[in-house]
């Protein structure tokens, strides 16, 4: 004589079940709000072009939109942020610097490689990139495509330099976050021809990689 | 079923597991069934059996209940991780308020006898806050340098560091702070990052510290080359590194002064008077140089009655590159020997250098070439590629006499021929296809890899030199090494590096166990350039089978004598328990016996050194106890040894520390004391900025996969185990 009756871990199975739907929906919900947020962020530019500084993108926002990336080849466009902190990377590629987007030519932007930077990975030497900012537009050729341990080398800012560099996490597939690798594309403005750089005499600095020999450096202090 | 299992019990003299164990549920049901004996008689066979699996059949569903919750709960570590990375690595360094800003300014003396440089740096912080602060600060020092000495200069006052044991050190130095004394400490971080804790700095008050530090001069390719690390980071250079940074020039005997156009560094308006850098340098020689480089800075060179000095031009320089010099010396075309001694009363210290001959004074000779490439996962992308541009162009310099062979490794070993061949038009061209057709998957399975390129049958009369390529990504140093020592015999074996962060203590060592060389390849670019040098100097073995007989009973470094190079000099140092009389050295050159013997006294160079010599020999051996570790020498006792070692000859070690304080309290302990971080000492370079790499990756896609997977298990599970699976009946 069989009886049926109900498991008695029914109810841990359905809560097991429940929190991995939940967690699914969270997962979701990442380039969900990658993409919608860029839409609000498009919209939130084109008032900040029309001379509105402050436009939010939404009433809670905490940052607004200061330049757009574009990639002709790819056709991407991509509304850049201010602040790299975790919150804005959600919402689109960041400034790394702090300095305002107009105030510094050496301009550093990051972007997650499952959202927004994914397309860092089809880049090739070559490509132009083009960054629109309420001070203008500008054009730039990738000049260099490298893999950086964070753990080796460090990011330099110099304000006189004119380049572009989009960061983001490397291995570009890597199944787990948080790894020490970067990917590292710097971008010069086009037309600069970057074989100069062997033979300046000048006296200009001509951009060059962002990141240097590794084996070289040393670490900072993790609380910098 | 519990009393038949009683009953097999008493039969058999062993029992099954799953009986022994019975759970409080069958405990209790026995009870029942013992009291109504009609309720076990009731139950068949069948239904036992049944009951037997309905249990079992639970467990596997605890069992996978059990890993779906732990893969959710992995889950949600994940995420509160990945949320509490929101403020990491964003702020920019110096430009923040929450850190008192030290300016600082470097002077920088080095004094250059033979190959040792005695380093000392001086730096002046000043704390421009308004309160008292310690500061925390790291610097860089090169590889393999022996910090010996510290100053601080506070006021009028000068305190001299002290060599103590790194626990001991850091008591005292607490102490001292608590107690509003000023106090610094230097503890060793890793092998080439020292840090700087200085406490009671009180408000605008100036503080300089002095670190001394000796350190060989590297020697390669004809001249001397000495590189003083000023940055942390890794200084972008402005063109490219493969055509060669503009070196300053200077032929003595013409202008003594240098040409080169130094890159304009910016530096923003009302900051220049910090970080400024001011440098000196003393070549201490008898002999007339060739030439004297400065390479990233502009330089001027005096010639002075007991050698060279060399000083920095600019007078607005700042500590934003490295400073980098390099000298060329005359040469005599036969390897020739110059010793150093230095008497301590106890003991004597020796070191021993053998200058290389010029390449064109030695016959090539044929030798068999191994090449093993690692083609593991982790070459996967540029490794790979510069691997490849690296065997090629091993290829290409192979001499028609020579023999050769081609191995690939990744989890499983395969070699081009089973033993080396001839270089013909055809082996060469089978060897092209065979690189030019890499892929990188799979593991990093070294040693069997090494076990047969060793084994393969020797060519009768040719040096057989082992070239390994790999990025020495491996888990199981000490056992590989322990396997090139043992494998290796007569066979000499080179390392080249690849990618961006190689291994490289473990390849340097294996080269240095090997009695070969080892170079570093970090980009595609490189390899013409490194694998060039590489081939010139392995093609001509110009002094080969090194012995040295010191007399007696002599401790020297490296244990291991390597191979006499054209471009690279044998350097040797050694404690005797007198002075050496006569040094035989013995090899053979040019195919032929070779020897010499060294006279202690009047040796070529007859330099008598200073106790600089015993610092850098107890340097050697306490990186030789440190290497031992990797051999499975026993970790207390090293580090007993080590720090034995290091207190008696002054050294800064992983172990010891240098501490320095100042008797008098300065600092009212009740008043405020700031701890400063001071990122503001970092790279002085002021015209830039340091910023940190943001995370940058969410996870969305494992997250998603893994909760769905969780999601559909559960649920089916959920779906099928209420209708299909038996239960238990209830008694009740």
């Amino acid at each position: 004589m069989i009886h049926r009756r109900p498991l008695r871990h029914h109810w841990i199975l359905a809560a097991v079940c429940l929190t991995a739907a939940l967690f699914s929906i969270d997962a979701l919900w990442i380039p969900v709000k990658a993409e919608v947020a860029q839409i609000l962020l498009a919209r939130s530019w084109h008032q900040t072009l029309a001379g509105n500084p402050d436009a939010k993108p939404w009433p809670w926002a905490d940052t607004r939109a200061v330049a757009i990336l574009e990639v002709p080849r790819l056709g991407l466009r991509e509304v850049v942020l201010e602040g790299s902190s975790g919150r804005n990377l959600a919402f689109g590629p960041t400034m790394v610097n702090s300095t305002p987007v107009d105030k510094t030519d050496d301009r550093i932007l990051s972007g997650h490689r499952d959202t927004h930077f994914h397309f860092l990975k089809d880049l090739k030497k070559g490509d132009v990139l083009r960054l629109v900012t309420p001070g203008g537009s500008r054009e730039y050729q990738v000049s260099w495509l490298e893999a950086v341990d964070i753990g080796q080398q460090q990011l330099v800012i110099d304000d006189g330099i004119e380049r572009l560099t989009l960061l983001t996490c490397y291995p570009f597939d890597a199944p787990t976050t948080g790894g020490p690798m970067r990917w590292v594309v710097t971008a010069v403005p086009f037309g600069q021809n970057t074989n100069v750089a062997k033979n300046n005499t000048s006296g200009k600095v001509i951009p060059g990689p962002r990141v240097a020999e590794p084996g070289t450096s040393f670490r900072l202090p993790s609380s910098y | 079923m519990p009393q038949q299992t009683n009953a097999q019990n008493k039969q058999h003299s062993f029992q099954t597991p799953e009986l022994q164990t019975l759970s409080i549920r069958d405990e209790l049901e026995k009870l029942a069934w013992q009291q109504n004996p009609g309720l076990a008689r009731n139950m068949s066979t069948r239904t036992t059996r049944k009951k037997r699996r309905a249990r079992l059949s639970i467990r596997i569903q605890d069992r996978i209940l059990f890993s779906l919750a732990a893969v959710l709960l992995t889950l949600f570590l994940i995420r509160t991780a990945s949320a509490n990375d929101e403020q990491w690595g964003l702020q920019l360094t110096s430009t923040t308020g929450q850190y008192t800003q030290l300016a600082v300014s470097t002077d920088i003396q080095v004094d250059i006898t033979g190959l040792i440089a005695r380093v000392e740096i001086t730096q002046k912080f000043s704390n421009q806050g308004n309160e008292w602060a310690e500061g925390i600060y790291r610097f860089p020092l090169p590889q393999g340098a022996a910090v010996d000495r510290m100053y601080i200069k506070v006021g009028e006052r000068i305190l001299e560091g002290e060599i103590q044991e790194k626990e001991t050190a850091r008591r005292v130095y607490e102490k001292a702070r608590d107690n509003g004394q000023t106090a610094t400490l230097v503890e060793q971080q890793r092998r080439n990052q020292f840090e700087t804790r200085l406490a009671n700095i009180g408000p605008h008050e100036a503080i300089e510290i002095t670190i001394g530090y000796l350190h060989n001069v590297s020697y390669s390719d004809l001249s001397y080359h000495l590189r003083i690390p000023m940055t942390f980071t890794p200084r972008w250079t402005p063109g490219q590194v493969s055509d060669g940074i503009p070196l300053t020039a200077a032929l003595i005997g013409a202008a003594l002064r240098s040409t080169q156009q130094v890159e304009p560094v910016l530096i923003p308006p009302g900051n220049s008077n910090d970080h400024a850098l001011s440098l000196q340098a003393n070549l201490i020689s008898k002999f007339e140089f060739a030439a004297i480089e400065s390479r990233y800075h502009d330089v001027d060179i005096r010639q002075v009655d007991n050698g060279y000095q060399v000083e920095l031009l600019d007078p607005g320089a700042i500590t934003d590159r490295d400073f980098d010099l390099s000298w060329t010396p005359a040469l005599q075309a036969i390897p020739s020997a110059s010793l150093t001694t230095f008497n301590d009363g106890d003991s004597v210290y020796a070191q021993l250098m053998l200058a290389p001959p010029l390449a064109k004074a030695i016959t090539a000779q044929a030798r068999e070439v191994i090449l093993i490439i690692d083609t593991s996962g982790s070459m996967q992308g540029g490794s790979l590629e510069q691997a490849q541009a690296a065997l090629l162009h091993a290829l290409k310099s192979l001499g028609p006499d020579d023999y050769f062979n081609l191995l690939q490794f990744n989890s499983v070993t395969e070699p081009l021929y089973d033993q080396s061949v001839p270089v013909t038009q055809t082996s060469l061209y089978m060897a092209q296809n065979f690189i030019t057709s890499l892929q990188a998957n799979g593991g990093t399975d070294m040693a069997p890899a090494l076990k047969s390129a060793l084994a393969m049958p020797e060519i009768p009369g040719l040096m057989r030199q082992v070239v390994f390529v790999t990025d020495g990504a491996v888990g199981n140093e000490s056992q590989l090494l322990q396997r090139v020592a043992a494998d290796l015999d007569n066979s000499r074996m080179f390392t080249v590096a690849i990618g961006h962060a190689p291994n490289s203590w473990f390849m340097r060592k294996a080269a240095e166990i090997g009695r070969g060389s080892y170079i570093h390849i970090g980009k595609l670019d490189e390899v013409e350039q490194q694998m060039s040098a590489l081939w010139g100097r392995i093609q001509v073995p110009a002094l080969t089978d090194i012995c040295v007989d010191w007399g007696d009973s002599a401790e020297f470094y490296p244990e291991i004598i390597p191979d006499l190079y054209a471009g690279e000099p044998l350097w040797l140092i050694a404690r005797l328990p007198a002075e050496p009389t006569i040094i035989s050295l013995c090899g053979e050159f040019n195919d032929q016996q070779w020897d010499m013997d060294v006279n202690g006294w009047d040796a070529a160079g007859g330099l008598s050194g200073s106790d600089n010599l015993a610092i850098l020999w107890a340097r050697k051996k306490i990186e030789s106890l440190e290497d031992a570790l990797m051999f499975g020498a026993d970790r207390e006792l090293t580090q007993l040894e080590i720090t034995g070692v290091a207190l008696d000859y002054g050294l800064l070690t992983r172990h010891t520390s240098l501490v320095a304080v100042d008797k008098t309290p300065r600092r009212d302990v009740s008043e405020t004391f700031g701890q400063a971080n001071v990122p503001g000492l970092l790279p002085a370079g002021t015209s830039s900025q340091l910023a940190g790499f943001p995370n940058t990756a969410t996870g969305w896609l494992t997250q998603l996969l893994l909760s769905l997977f969780v999601l559909l298990l559960s649920f089916s599970l959920l779906w099928f185990s209420g209708s299909r699976l038996p239960t238990v009946p209830r008694h009740s």
